[in-house]
């Protein structure tokens, strides 16, 4: 599903990510953890083709992004949902506006996106806000319009950098919730997180990353 | 479908959000677009006229005094017989006295002093109106210059090289100041194009997230370009409509060359056209120029 070879990445001649190889499998659930600074964003952003690698491959299904034509970036990400610490929805849309957004994009007929939309507000638990402008949803209820947003395509795989991060520990471990549902059904999903009591409750497979460098793979233990 | 409206709706939104940076971008095209507009319609005109004149030369020829009335008519049949002339007209002496008493009815006083018609007469020769070349003319001119029954030839030809001197310098300002002008609005809708680009790099984020292609998120962009543009264009239009209608009022109204009026008109609808066009291209310039940075983002 997703294979690093040897990757390495610098910003300004300062190594933000070392020789990382790894590989991770469909269905997998995979968490990124590791001090601030030490490159999980980075990681996540190579992945998603927002920056290119200085050296080394990454093949997402098979595909080689760092030879990605910038023209072909677009059509790789609809592959994919990303969730976010803060939030990005457009705060003057309604929901269901921003959860229809990725299909609109893709052309979707407006009877296929409709179903598609409430499925996955109904998958979040926020499918009776359809018409409630996103700029006065609390907190919890954005972060899972935007895990809405990211699982609309039902995409293969589902990156997400630090979604509880501006959440209290109870939304915290919801959104936790949220995700190891959405991974059951499937849904590949890497996310980056320095929360511990996240990395418990998900139970999935942790990656180490310190100065670059990936420390520990410590495979699936659940 | 989706799209379309979509598309639609983000320019709308996108224009609102800026109105008056809007304003003054519709402004400026509209101001470009009429300068460039007054050349034209200059341009338009002053070429009519030369099309008109041109389609009306007229060569006139006087007789020497005196001629007899077979050596005249011999002359009418060499006059003719020439391929260029359309038509030809004789005036002779006394007619050309009554046309001078009908047409300057004041001035009579003046022929009372002379002893005989002071008028000569005078054949008029009008061109075939797909006369070619001067050369050709030209040609027919020196043939009656070496007549030897030919006094006098007039041809009104200096006039219309002036007016086609005019025509040209009138083509090459267009184009200058049409360049400078259309520059500087280009510049203008850039710059109220950015403004609603970068309060917006927000959203735009959001839709590079979703895997939103390039074309998708600035095509709302290149409509906003394109409507002021072409909002602007309107502008210029109705601006040199009614412009033109108090001008022409205002000739109209002088009593010497009042009568040529009639030979003023507003460019035809193509013209107006280009206009509009031309705004409209001016818009998505302006946008493209904007977004040519951003473009190279991944
Ligand atoms: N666009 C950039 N330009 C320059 N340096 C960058 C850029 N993005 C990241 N870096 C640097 O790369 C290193 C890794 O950053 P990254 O954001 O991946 O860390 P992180 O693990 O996500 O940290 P955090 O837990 O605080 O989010 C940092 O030293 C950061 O300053
Ligand atoms: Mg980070």
């Amino acid at each position: 599903m997703i294979q690093l070879f040897h990757v390495t990445k610098y910003f300004d001649g300062r190594v933000a990510l070392t020789d990382i190889s790894l590989r991770i499998e469909k269905g997998e659930c995979v968490l990124l953890t590791g001090p601030s600074g030490a490159g999980k964003t980075t990681l996540l952003k190579l992945i998603f083709g927002s920056v290119p690698p200085d050296d080394g491959q990454i093949l997402v299904q098979n595909r080689n992004i760092a030879r990605l034509r910038r023209t072909d970036i677009p059509y790789h990400r609809r592959t994919m949902g990303f969730v976010l610490q803060d939030f990005k929805l457009l705060p003057h849309r309604t929901v269901f506006e921003n959860v229809a957004l990725p299909l609109i994009i893709r052309g979707l007929s407006v009877f296929e996106s409709r179903r598609k939309v409430a499925e996955a507000l109904r998958a979040v638990g926020m499918d009776h806000k359809q018409t409630t402008r996103a700029s006065v949803l609390s907190a919890g209820e954005q972060q899972r319009v935007c895990i809405a947003r990211a699982i609309v395509n039902s995409p293969i795989i589902l990156l997400a950098d630090e979604p509880t991060g501006n959440l209290d520990p109870q939304l915290t471990m919801e959104i936790a919730d949220l995700f190891k549902s959405i991974n059951a059904k499937g849904t590949t999903i890497l996310m980056a997180t320095h929360n511990r009591q996240v990395v418990d409750r998900m139970n999935g497979r942790i990656l180490r990353l310190e100065c670059g460098h990936l420390m520990a793979d410590q495979g699936v233990y659940a | 479908m989706r799209r379309v409206w979509y598309f639609i709706r983000e320019a709308i939104i996108s224009i609102r959000t800026h109105r008056t940076g809007t304003l003054i971008g519709i402004l400026t095209t509209a101001f470009t677009l009429t300068s460039f507009g007054v050349f034209l319609l200059l341009y338009h005109n002053v070429n009519n006229l030369l099309d008109r004149i041109q389609h009306n030369i007229q060569i006139i020829v006087y007789p020497k005094e005196g001629l007899e009335p077979a050596k005249l008519d011999e002359m009418k049949q060499f006059l003719k017989s020439n391929q260029i002339v359309e038509s030809l007209i004789f005036i002779s002496k006394q007619q050309a006295l009554e046309d001078f008493k009908k047409q300057f009815p004041n001035e009579i006083h003046l022929l009372e002093g002379l002893p005989d018609n002071p008028f000569p007469s005078s054949f008029i020769l009008t061109l075939t109106s797909s006369t070619p070349s001067t050369d050709v003319t030209a040609h027919l001119m020196n043939r009656l210059h070496d007549h030897q029954d030919i006094e006098r030839v007039k041809y009104n030809r200096d006039w219309i090289e002036r007016l086609t001197l005019i025509v040209t310098y009138l083509q090459w300002g267009a184009l200058i100041i049409g360049g400078i002008l259309a520059t500087a609005s280009m510049a203008i809708i850039a710059n109220t194009v950015q403004l609603a680009f970068y309060t917006r790099q927000e959203e735009m984020e959001i839709l590079r997230l979703i895997g939103a292609t390039r074309l998708f998120i600035s095509i709302p962009y290149l409509i906003e370009g394109a409507l002021l543009g072409a909002l602007g264009g309107g502008l210029a239009i109705g601006f040199l409509r009614s412009g033109f209608a108090v001008f022409k009022h205002r000739i109209e109204s002088l009593s010497v060359i009042g009568g040529f009026s009639s030979a003023f008109e507003f460019f035809p609808v193509p013209f107006s056209l280009t206009l509009l066009v031309g705004g409209i291209v001016l818009g998505c310039m302006g946008t493209l120029a904007t977004m040519l940075g951003w473009m190279k983002l991944r």
